[in-house]
């Protein structure tokens, strides 16, 4: 663009703008970066006060988050042998000897069994009616689109009520499968209404020239569409399993015990004497970070991602 | 358009000997058996559970009871509609969702405007700004808690850094007239780049050569963002507002994790009241009735959403 | 204004549901206003017309 362009902003506008762009981020970033390190902070340096910002890094929140531990007096202490592993070493070192694994690791793994198993389920189902939506004539397509978005839409404790019933009566509450399945439901109408905006763009003069080639339906399909929509899939993808992953109100009413996922879980680690929060901030880490790493290589996408797939660029 | 209707495309495009040759499933037989699976799976878990619904509104059943259920007509609804506490509990709901969008709305505007400079660098800030939007809103929510800390917050602390007032006099969240205030703070925090994405796609839909033309006829900075910029992002706004309200009217992890209603029942969130009423007072007939009211306001709300969608679509 | 009377009389999409978008609007904001408990106790009945008025209106040719 040219200097002399009268929509090109000035140097000095620019500079402003991005000045107040980045102390926004700076201030948005700062409740995250709090969490990052409160993980790596002793119960006494996070609850300190005023706030620590410098502070000596220690995996007690860590070690605290996977295990479960008992208190021991001094006296006590000098009966033990001498810890064997760094992590008892460190809560031999706050007064305390680990008893045994916490339920962390198992909530974490249900997290994504559920989160990956809904995903996959909700992209092959969403894939196929896409296709369907994008390329033929389906009676009442208009209806059955909008009929697809507004069970998004719905309040998820509302929908709870019934299915709560159902489960009941089906033996699915708690399972791992019944989770899958009702995040399959809930995610379809994200996949299908994505997956039609990516596939619409595909030209059809692909699937023309491969019917004229002599392939079925079926096979220009699985052979031409399904590659030209591979990054569209993997995007949508990416966001089903974000929302199965962050999902909060389903799962503290559907499941308490063996299918209970991360989210329900956090809140409830606590120490001893009130909530830990080394503990807290180091589960909430780990639980985070896939989510901003999927979130950096989303970028492109994230709009579409957000708006149904309405709106694009 | 030709995608609109590809059969007839293809027909058309297609020699007759050809077409012959194009062998396997009918394109409506396929049609079916690629759409079918998901609208049988809607239908199994959203349809069935929402007739349900509807069936149990008109019941006293309580699910924590073997006692059979009666059916009682309207009175869950009518018992709803004049109960004092409900009327409450939406007045909470429609302060949270007023000064959310509110804020949401501005300071996602003004970010929209500011990245659309074209500053160098743009591109990564916006997705550091993105990152709250995605993360998970109970683990998030629960750890504000901890930043609303009286005295060992990080909050309560850069609040006395700025002005002064003591950290250990207030608490966000222990508050009566601070905790509405305090689940505002954490939605906008979560959701303005929200609002910020969408605003931004306006602004680019905006071809350079309308400003041109306004600076040929001399209109004024300032009237050429109210006379070009805003009437056409508009429409994108309207969009994000509808969503951000539909998302807020069922706001229920967040707060719950936040504040849990309380105190008292100042934060006490229509979904987080029905939450109560269906899961700690297995009132599952009322609750049914509740959820009724709230399925249609948003049912009607998601139609306007649509309408909505479907004029961005055309620009 | 007459424009739109005359749409709605013609059975044309856009006014009625211009009209159905009105009453679900009005129906969102009698749940939520802190004024009349009256108007709270029918917002329901206001919103449901709207809703379904909205979902027949909108297979009118347009």
């Amino acid at each position: 663009m040219s200097g002399f362009s009268v929509t090109e902003p000035s140097k000095r506008q620019k500079w402003f703008a991005g000045l107040l762009v980045i102390t926004y981020a700076v201030v948005t970033l700062l409740p995250l970066l709090w969490i990052i390190a409160t993980g790596f902070k002793s119960p006494a340096d996070s609850i300190s006060y005023p706030p620590k910002v410098l502070f000596e890094p220690t995996l007690e929140g860590y070690v605290n988050l996977f295990s479960t531990r008992t208190r021991i007096t001094p006296s006590m202490r000098e009966t033990l042998v001498e810890p064997t592993t760094w992590y008892e070493q460190i809560a031999r070192d706050s007064g305390t000897v680990i008893a045994g694994p916490s339920r962390y690791g198992q909530r974490f793994l249900n997290s994504v069994i559920i989160g990956f198993g809904s995903t996959f389920l909700s992209i092959f189902f969403g894939t196929l009616a896409a296709y369907a939506f994008s390329r033929f004539k389906v009676p009442i397509k208009e209806d059955l689109l909008f009929f697809i978005l507004s069970t998004r839409m719905m309040p998820p404790i509302a929908v709870a009520i019934p299915i709560f019933l159902m489960f009941r009566q089906l033996g699915l509450n708690d399972t791992q499968l019944g989770m899958i399945l009702l995040y399959t439901a809930v995610n379809l109408s994200l996949s299908v209404w994505l997956l039609k905006g990516f596939i619409d763009e595909i030209p059809l003069e692909y699937e023309e020239a491969a019917l004229i080639d002599g392939y079925t339906r079926f096979q220009a399909f699985y052979k031409v569409v399904l590659p030209q929509a591979a990054t569209g899939i993997a995007s949508t993808a990416i966001f089903c399993l974000i929302f199965a992953w962050n999902e909060y109100a389903f799962a503290v009413l559907l499941t308490s015990g063996t299918a209970q996922t991360a989210p329900p879980f956090i809140p409830t680690i606590i120490g001893i004497g009130g909530q830990d929060w080394p503990a807290v901030a180091a589960g909430a880490t780990i639980f985070l970070i896939p989510v901003m790493i999927f979130t950096i290589l989303l970028r492109k996408h994230l709009l579409s991602g957000i708006t149904f797939g309405a709106v694009r660029k | 358009m030709s995608i609109k209707k590809p059969v007839e495309h293809i027909a058309k495009a297609t020699p007759p000997s050809i077409a012959r040759r194009v062998r396997g499933l009918s394109d409506r037989a396929i049609a079916w058996l690629f759409v079918g699976p998901s609208i049988v799976l809607l239908l199994a878990v959203n349809i069935f559970p929402l007739i349900w619904t509807i069936n149990l509104s008109f019941t006293n059943f309580k699910a924590n009871r073997l006692r059979d259920a009666e059916y009682i007509g309207l009175r869950n609804y009518e018992r709803i509609l004049t109960d004092a506490d409900t009327w409450q509990s939406m007045q909470a709901t429609a302060h949270f969702l007023f000064w959310t969008i509110f804020f949401q709305v501005l300071i996602g505007f003004a970010l929209a405007y500011l990245i659309n400079k074209k500053f160098k660098g743009n591109d990564l800030w916006t997705t550091i700004i993105v990152l709250p939007m995605m993360l998970s809103p109970a683990v998030v929510g629960n750890f504000w808690t901890f930043l609303y800390q009286p005295q060992i917050g990080l909050f309560n602390y850069v609040v006395q850094f700025f002005t002064g007032v003591e950290a250990s006099s207030f608490s966000m969240i222990g508050s009566v007239t601070l905790a509405p205030w305090a689940i505002v703070i954490v939605d906008t925090w979560m959701w303005t780049p929200f609002v910020m994405l969408i605003c931004l796609a306006g602004l680019r839909s905006i071809p350079d050569s309308i400003y041109e033309a306004a600076e040929c006829d001399r209109a004024s900075k300032w009237r050429q963002f109210w006379t070009l910029t805003v009437p056409m992002v508009l429409p994108f706004l309207m969009l994000a507002v509808l969503f951000r309200g539909i998302e807020n009217f069922k706001m229920f992890d967040l707060v719950v994790q936040l504040t849990g209603g309380g105190p008292g029942s100042t934060t006490l969130l229509t979904s987080i009241d029905l939450k109560r009423e269906a899961f700690e007072k297995w009132r599952t007939g009322y609750a049914s009735a509740y959820a009724v009211i709230l399925f249609v306001t948003v049912f009607g709300l998601a139609s306007i959403y649509v309408k909505a969608l479907n004029k961005v679509k055309e620009r | 204004m007459r424009g739109f009377i005359k749409g709605l009389l013609r059975r044309r999409r856009g006014a009625w549901e211009m009209l159905a978008t009105i009453l679900i609007a009005l129906g969102v904001f009698m749940l939520m206003q802190p004024f009349w408990m009256v108007a709270f106790t029918y917002s329901f009945v206001v919103t449901l017309t709207g809703t379904v008025m909205f979902i027949i209106v909108s297979h009118f040719p347009e």
